[in-house]
């Protein structure tokens, strides 16, 4: 369900500014710095849960502002070269701050222990992150299909060109997109910080399987990557039960297979 | 011929001004930078992938020197042949889509090779690297010696250079750049591009190959580092920086990557946080001219450096 979200956010920037992300792994990370640093001072995880994304969303908005936008001459070369250089940059801002030990946090109190599901044993807190995530994704997509600047936002990713012809203003769709993406990283993050707990590094491995997410699903195109990210999810967690070892390789070795007889990806038209 | 000589005198001069090392590293840098820009330059393909290639020679040939002590030219060899086929292997999926799906992809698999390496400590030592790799001698040649070893990485680096500039100048030279600059055109003409983009891809590999085993000879480990991610990446910013549309770019980014980094590693441990300063500020302010950027950031260091108390 974390895939699907990290990859909805991937593909919602890579789609509609038609760059690949780089910092979207450190935007994730800093979403978890944020939630355990704001449960600290506030002593409240809920209220970490809702001010740490949107931080998050913040310094997406700052990073689009102040530097994709003016790169937008320069090419996607570029601007992939941006982004990249904040992936190094955020993980050793993060080192500075909070140092390089990692980090483990405890779910909040009411969402400690688990739940008897009658056939298995289940932690109450991934339960409450899959229906968070679900909710998000939901949200999400009610957001894209169903307001109108969701549909803008869409058209966007079809044609830039036509969008911006209609008078829409491309450059605020596209600072709105990112933030958004951002968001959605950083939710991702502060989610996940109880289950897995936070290194600086947390964030590049999440990258790649972001990436292998919208790969999968299809450029441009949301559901695709919803979909994707659960399929990857589960083969991860199949596997992981099985060899351990192998959790992480998996996933690129699902999307190396798929895309051997699906060169356009799972659900991708292009 | 005059750029010829120009690099003959740098590669006479740098072992003067930095050390061997640190001059050695240059030119491996640059081997690699040339495959990179023979995809990234003349066939208009952004691999971020480059370092797979690099890192799976290096691991191979380091474990045939470290455990079958082979020679020289053959764990080259090796190093150049495990290059191309992994090249091969990633780039027969990457080659059949373009643009953001190539770099995506490239990235993709990159973090697969990444992650075997990591898992597989028995041969590739983790996170601590393959150690131990040695540097035989050839002949009467004591590689030992880091400028005996120094000349050696030259020789092979004006060897590259020389291929490279053959293989850009030749018909498949032509054909890439026609691929570069419309694809449909070229496929128009009767070329199969995907074919081509593939031999020019397990063509860089080859050269990122014969880097990687060169780096593992020169530092005697092979880090968990040179198969990941961020590796790619500064090979892909050092060629940008130095201009991908020429032969020499590489070269001059090489130059200017490699200082930067080592000026910073001394600086501070979190060097890392100013490199990735240093590309945004690049990438934001001096995307025109590396030589313009090179004087005014040189300018800049040292006059930080001159303005802090000697120590």
């Amino acid at each position: 369900m974390l895939y699907a979200l990290m990859g909805l956010g991937l593909a919602l920037v890579t789609g509609v500014l038609n760059i690949p992300n780089f910092a979207h792994g450190a935007l994730f990370a800093v979403g978890a710095y944020l939630l355990v640093s704001l449960v600290g001072v506030m002593g409240n995880f809920w209220i970490g849960l809702v001010v740490a994304p949107l931080g998050v969303a913040l310094l997406g908005l700052v990073i689009e502002y102040a530097g994709i936008r003016r790169l937008y001459a320069a090419g996607h070369d570029y601007q992939l070269l941006f982004t990249f250089g904040l992936a190094l940059i955020i993980p050793e801002v993060i080192i500075l701050v909070w140092g390089p030990v990692g980090i483990s946090h405890l779910p909040p109190p009411a969402l400690r222990g688990g739940v008897d599901l009658g056939f298995t044993f289940y932690p109450k807190y991934r339960l409450f992150v899959m229906v968070m995530a679900g909710l998000l994704i939901l949200l999400t997509w009610l957001f894209l299909e169903r307001t109108k600047y969701g549909a803008i936002m869409r058209a966007g990713i079809e044609n830039k060109e036509m969008v911006s012809l209609l008078g829409i203003d491309i450059h605020r769709l596209f600072t709105v997109a990112f933030a958004l993406g951002a968001y959605l990283a950083g939710i991702a993050g502060a989610l996940i910080a109880p289950i897995r707990g936070l290194s600086p590094q947390m964030g590049a491995d999440m990258l790649g399987v972001a990436f292998v997410v919208v790969a999968l699903g299809g450029l441009g195109n949301l559901l695709g990557a919803i979909a994707a990210g659960l399929i990857i999810g589960v083969a991860q967690a199949i596997v992981a039960g099985h060899w351990t070892e192998a959790s992480q390789a998996v996933i690129f070795a699902v999307m190396a297979a798929v895309l051997l007889v699906r060169p356009q990806g799972l659900f991708g038209i292009r | 011929m005059r750029t010829f000589l120009l690099i003959l005198v740098a590669i006479c001069v740098l072992p003067i001004v930095v050390r061997p090392v640190i001059a050695t590293e240059i030119w491996i840098f640059a081997i690699f930078g040339l495959g990179l820009n023979l995809l990234l330059g003349y066939t208009g393909l952004l691999s971020f992938g480059q370092s797979t290639f690099f890192g799976s020679a290096a691991y191979v040939a380091g474990w045939l020197l470290k455990h079958y002590g082979i020679n020289v030219f053959f764990a080259l060899g090796i190093g150049v042949g495990v290059g191309a086929l992994s090249a091969l292997l990633v780039g027969y999926l990457c080659v059949q889509r373009s643009g953001l799906y190539f770099i995506m992809l490239t990235f993709a698999l990159n973090q697969l090779f990444y992650f075997i390496a990591y898992q597989w400590t028995s041969v590739t030592g983790g996170e601590d690297g393959m150690q131990g790799v040695p540097r035989p001698t050839l002949l009467a040649l004591d590689f030992k010696d880091p400028m005996v070893y120094y000349v050696f990485v030259s020789a092979l680096f004006v060897l590259s250079l020389w291929v490279m500039k053959r293989i850009v100048e030749s018909p498949l030279g032509r054909i890439l750049q026609a691929i570069r600059e419309n694809e449909v055109r070229a496929a128009a003409v009767g070329y199969h591009a995907p074919r081509f983009k593939l031999l020019a891809f397990v063509v860089g590999g080859a050269f990122s190959g014969l880097a990687g085993v060169l780096y593992a000879m020169l530092f005697g480990i092979v880090p968990l580092e040179a198969i990941g991610f961020v590796f790619s990446g500064n090979v892909v910013f050092a060629t940008l920086i130095g201009g991908s549309g020429s032969l020499y770019g590489p070269i001059i980014g090489s130059f200017v990557f490699i200082w930067l980094s080592e000026s910073m590693s001394v600086v501070w441990a979190r060097w890392p946080l100013l490199l990735g300063v240093a590309f945004v500020i690049v990438v934001l302010f001096f995307r025109g001219g590396v030589v313009e950027a090179w004087h005014r950031l040189a300018e800049k260091f040292e006059q930080w450096r001159s303005s802090r108390p000697a120590t």
